[in-house]
């Protein structure tokens, strides 16, 4: 499905940034995300494509206005609802937590 | 599962816009190119991110000519695609 993430070839988004010595993380909350991920598809909680399909099936505006790592975190609090690890409720009240 | 093409075979990749998560991009479709080498049999994407039985599938690195994908550029462009995704292309005499 062609969605917000199928870009490659278009135009318009400006030049790829390129950072000299690039950190692997840019915040330890982005370390504890991929952390999390690893973690998750590696206990076979979910599997790596529906980690994708999650992240694509992000609503575009939401999707444009995400860093790279934000997306993830999103994926991931979709698929733990969707398959009952969490619930909506939990991950609201946590929220706030994990954006700064 | 035996694989259908060789390094050399032509192939078209589809130009169905699938309801559902695909590894196939936009930019790469009904487009001809040349298999480079196969990667082995892997689950299909399409089926796995929606929890459907998936049997591993032969995976190529496929080739195209930038100009063939964007009308400009001198440049090859490869992306390993799913067997599913690809049709024969008739060798011409």
């Amino acid at each position: 499905m062609s969605r917000v993430n199928d870009v490659g070839g278009m135009q318009g988004f400006g030049a790829v940034e390129q950072e000299s010595d690039e950190p692997p993380f840019h915040s330890d909350w982005e370390a504890h995300v991929f952390a999390m991920n690893r973690a998750l598809i590696g206990n076979g909680v979910y599997n790596l494509d529906e980690f994708r399909n999650a992240i694509e099936g992000m609503a575009p505006q939401h999707y444009l206005e995400s860093s790279y790592y934000e997306k993830w975190l999103h994926a991931i609090s979709t698929l733990l609802v969707e398959k009952g690890v969490v619930s909506a409720g939990e991950l609201s009240a946590g929220d706030g937590h994990h954006h700064d | 599962m035996t694989e259908r093409f060789r390094p050399g075979s032509r192939v078209r990749t589809s130009r169905v816009d699938p309801p559902h998560h695909t590894r196939l991009p936009r930019y790469a479709r009904g487009a001809e190119g040349t298999i480079v080498v196969s990667q082995g049999l892997h689950p299909l994407p399409d089926d796995r991110s929606r929890g459907l039985p998936s049997e591993p599938l032969p995976v190529y690195t496929v080739r195209f000519s930038a100009r063939d994908l964007f009308d400009e550029g001198g440049h090859a462009v490869t992306v390993d695609i799913w067997e599913p995704h690809l049709v024969p292309v008739a060798e011409e005499e």
